[in-house]
């Protein structure tokens, strides 16, 4: 390929669900943006993950954004069209099954309602059995105290999300808005010389005034090598099985307090398992590691909230490279170096904050106040 | 968990290479363990041999090949290696680990040495109709008649292949009546035909077998050569099968059981989700696994024997599954592997006829690809060519975008029945490589294991 020359005023690299929906609301607000990507968009964690639209859970730090977020995925047809329908609300509960869970939730709704949140409240049993019928009245419990389903947490509204098309209709909604995006284009070396950032790819260079680092887990990497200083993200490969198509028997996606399990079934019938577990990963080969009998844990806690799952054939396992912090929260904020913005190390919560992180990176990018503090985010917070 | 089993040699798959390799193996003091989901050993073309050979009425009509495989297959029986039957590997790691589920449990062991010879699948023949109910491959065809001497009048074979005649010939011993064959290997030989049947000649009793059984089939059948645009029709059930002949001249036959057969290639799940290298073989049109000479994989101690490792048939396959457990003791013994050379000297021969039946026998594009729009290609998703040719127009580079943007090969087979049609439809729309193009990528579990198994294999100490 011969080198060209491209001149931009905004570059966002790394095409997950971060950098297409910077690159949309750039671009919807007029801003000239190029999206660069090394291999497809959504080819890693943002089109492969578990698609869980949830804010059940959260840091307190991070529900603010959490809540921006949920108000633009329940408006998402207007900002991506046709492609919001990959997204399925209902709602999302994590029950207690034993003592040291139920002490939690309730401890976890009190918290909550201090600090003036209502999305997040506790259900007795009664209330949950109602939701979901189909929950085993016993919890077979190999070994744990109890056993018996308590109650739970529950936000209305969360649900699931086909997430490859999520990012897709991002994509899309930035090019018809008039963003430019370019597959296959990996960025070897990123420079700050006279005002401007030089980009280095392997199809050719680029030129621009503010980078967006979107780079998911590859993203301390490039910052280190543009001159930033150490930021402590380490990948990892969190993995997920999905079954052949079942009956319906579950309308929520479900959680256990106190133990790995994310739980839903899709409208095709198939029931997606996973949570918490992770294998390696490799960034510099692009490899996710899977190791199936590390699945087992979350495949012993679907079966023991429905007993009928451990019939259902598992047909594929699968993992994704994600980014993660120490602390367990994302790094949105500017760099030190100037036109430099950075929004990665979801650490495997990324998925349903990626709406407003857009807005948020956007924001940071045109000089304007976002929505709600980024502060407990920002890239100094590790710098002693 | 289970406590982790432990044998110097695991064997997955027991045809006539891993009975071989089994043999070899134990006699020579290594711990042997196989593994196959049949109830017994045999593999495919020994299927149900020492079932057969126990029970009263003996299956002569299944002929001499056939039963040939009872000698191999009672010395494995009496062999020290231990068959567990209806074990459906999984996974298996580069650390040599193996998993698989036997009659709903999951088990766990741990391998000096692994050698894969999980054998050969059809290659599946897509054309219109091909997933109406009444529409089978001649290999299930061939299992029904090895596992219950069971078979069905007034059916239709459709396709090529050495496969394709030894079947027709064992459902007419057996006395069935055949409706017709119709043949879709073109008529006339080729020159390269003509040069790759000299080293044939090395082995003239195959030559001689397959123009038996040829001559045969035309004579006791309505025999039809030379078919192109075979399609299968019928509502709910198949009903009636249409083709043009050589001479240009459509027919239309009606028949509620219809055998098609296209050849075989290498079953890949287990080596690809393994990771183990592989390359296209354009000769015949599949996957090979990489190896050297002994059959070592990519991946130092992982081996592979026998059709798995490229389409030789059972006699090569006995060889090479030999030669794998000759190299494998000789390495654990830190011993010389020259008696694994030497048998190599003799696999040769077993393997002249090969090239010959490559080319006489290769799928012409439209047994690959089907030309009809509607014609179904993703069998678990319902996914025509229509559907897959729009998916493919959005512009991808290989299978596994396609899998995102059309749900192609997500299902149950695991992209088995559509994954080599996808990789060609692929590679010619962006005129590109099959290297380039590639394969699904493969993870396990290539064998679908149930949410309980699994679980079964959970740690009891819960976690937070
Ligand atoms: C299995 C799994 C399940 C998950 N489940 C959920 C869930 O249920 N709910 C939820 O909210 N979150 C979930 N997550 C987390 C979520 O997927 C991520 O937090 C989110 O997708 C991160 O988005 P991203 O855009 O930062 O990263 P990515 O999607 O990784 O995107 C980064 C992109 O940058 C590209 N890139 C990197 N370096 C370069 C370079 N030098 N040049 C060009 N391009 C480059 C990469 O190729 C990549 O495509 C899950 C993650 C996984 C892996």
């Amino acid at each position: 390929m011969t080198p060209q020359h491209h001149k931009d005023r905004v570059i966002i690299i790394g095409g997950g669900i971060q950098g297409c929906a910077a690159a949309y609301f750039l671009a919807k607000r007029g801003q000239t943006v190029t999206l660069l990507e090394k291999d497809n968009i959504a080819r890693h964690a943002s089109g492969v993950n578990a698609g869980g639209v949830r804010r059940l859970g959260r840091d307190l730090a991070e529900i603010p954004l959490s809540l921006a977020a949920m108000d633009i995925w329940n408006h998402l047809s207007d900002e991506i069209g046709d492609a919001a329908m990959a997204f399925h609300p209902s709602f999302y509960v994590k029950v207690a099954i034993d003592e040291p869970g139920h002490i939690a939730g309730m401890a976890r709704a009190e918290a909550l309602q201090q600090a003036g949140f209502q999305h997040e409240v506790w259900l007795d049993e009664t209330e949950i059995r109602k939701r979901i019928p189909c929950l085993a009245r016993n919890i077979s419990a190999k070994n744990m105290a109890g056993g018996e389903i308590s109650g739970g947490l529950v936000v209305e509204g969360d649900g699931w999300a086909i997430p490859w098309r999520i990012v897709r209709g991002f994509a899309d909604a930035a090019v018809r808005n008039g963003a430019t995006i370019t597959e296959h284009c990996h960025v070897e070396s990123l420079k700050r010389q006279n005002n401007m950032w030089q980009i280095h790819t392997n199809a050719g260079d680029f030129e621009a005034d503010i980078v967006v680092n979107c780079a998911g887990a590859w993203a301390a990497d490039l910052a280190r090598q543009s001159g930033e200083p150490d930021l402590p993200l380490t990948a990892y490969a969190p993995m997920l099985a999905v079954t052949e198509r079942r009956p319906q028997i579950l309308n929520a996606v479900m959680g256990i307090l106190g133990h790995t399990l994310s739980l839903k079934q899709l409208d095709t019938g198939q029931f997606v398992i996973g949570g918490g577990v992770r294998a390696d990963a490799d960034i510099h080969q692009n490899e996710a590691g899977l190791s199936i009998p590390e699945l087992a844990t979350s495949m012993y806690r679907a079966a023991q909230l429905f007993p009928d799952i451990a019939h259902a054939k598992i047909i594929r396992c699968w993992s994704g490279i994600e980014g993660y912090m120490p602390d367990n929260l994302p790094v949105i904020g500017r760099g030190n170096q100037d036109g430099l913005v950075h929004g990665f190390g979801f650490s495997a919560h990324g998925f349903q904050l990626g709406p407003a992180v857009g807005e948020a990176l956007a924001d940071l990018v045109m000089g304007q106040q976002p929505r709600t503090s980024l502060a407990a985010f920002s890239p100094q917070r590790f710098s002693a | 968990m289970n406590a982790a089993l432990h044998y110097d040699l695991i064997i997955i798959g027991a045809g006539p290479a891993g009975m071989s390799a089994a043999i070899y193996a134990s006699k020579n003091d290594m711990t042997v363990l196989v593994l196959d989901d049949q109830p017994a050993g045999g593999g495919q073309v020994y299927r149900h041999v020492m079932q057969n050979a126990a029970a009263q009425n003996k299956a002569q009509f299944l002929g001499s090949d056939y039963w040939s495989g009872h000698k191999l297959a009672d010395e494995f029986t009496r062999s020290s290696a231990s068959l567990w039957p209806e074990s459906r590997v999984w996974q298996i790691t580069k650390e040599r680990e193996v998993f698989f589920s036997q009659k709903g449990k999951a088990h766990r062991a741990q391998a000096g040495a692994i050698l894969i010879a999980t054998g050969a699948m059809e290659r599946p023949m897509p054309i219109t109709g091909w997933t109406l109910p009444g529409v089978m491959t001649i290999g299930a065809a061939q299992t029904m008649l090895k596992t219950s001497h069971s078979g069905v009048d007034g059916a239709l074979f459709v396709g090529s292949g050495p496969l394709f005649y030894l079947t027709i010939w064992q459902y007419l011993n057996a006395g069935f009546d055949i409706k017709a064959v119709i043949d879709t290997a073109p008529g006339k030989m080729s020159l390269l035909h003509y040069f790759w049947a000299l080293p044939a000649l090395l082995q003239p009793s195959m030559l001689i077998k397959g123009l038996k059984w040829r001559s045969e089939i035309r004579r006791k059948t309505h025999y039809i050569s030379g078919a192109t645009a075979v399609s299968i029709s019928g509502d709910s059930q198949a009903e009636a099968l249409s083709f043009t002949d050589a001479s240009g001249k459509q027919h239309r036959l009606e028949a509620e059981h219809i055998f098609l057969h296209q050849g075989v290639v290498p079953s890949i799940n287990l080596t690809m989700a393994t990771e183990l290298e592989h390359r296209w073989c354009p000769r015949q049109l599949c996957w090979h696994p990489k190896t050297d000479i002994f059959g070592e994989s990519s991946v130092q101690q992982i081996f592979v024997a026998g059709d798995g490792m490229g389409i030789a048939g059972a006699a090569a396959a006995i060889s090479s599954g030999k030669i794998a457990a000759m190299r494998i003791t000789a390495k654990a013994r830190g011993t010389s592997s020259l008696n694994a050379v030497f048998q190599m000297v003799r696999q040769v021969q077993k393997m002249a006829i090969r090239p010959f039946l490559d080319y006489a026998f290769k799928p012409a594009d439209e047994w690959l690809v089907p030309h009809d729009e509607n014609a179904i290609i993703c069998r678990c998703e319902s996914l025509t060519k229509a559907d897959i040719t729009k998916a493919i127009t959005l512009g991808v580079s290989g299978p596994n975008q396609l899998k995102s943007f059309s749900r192609a090969g997500m299902g149950r087979c695991q992209g088995r029945m559509c994954g080599l049609t996808i990789q060609k439809m692929i590679t010619d729309h962006n005129s590109q490589s099959d290297d380039k193009t590639g394969y699904y990528r493969l993870r396990p579990p290539i064998r679908p294991l149930t949410v309980g198994e699994l679980a079964a294999l959970a740690d009891d100490t819960p976690t937070s």
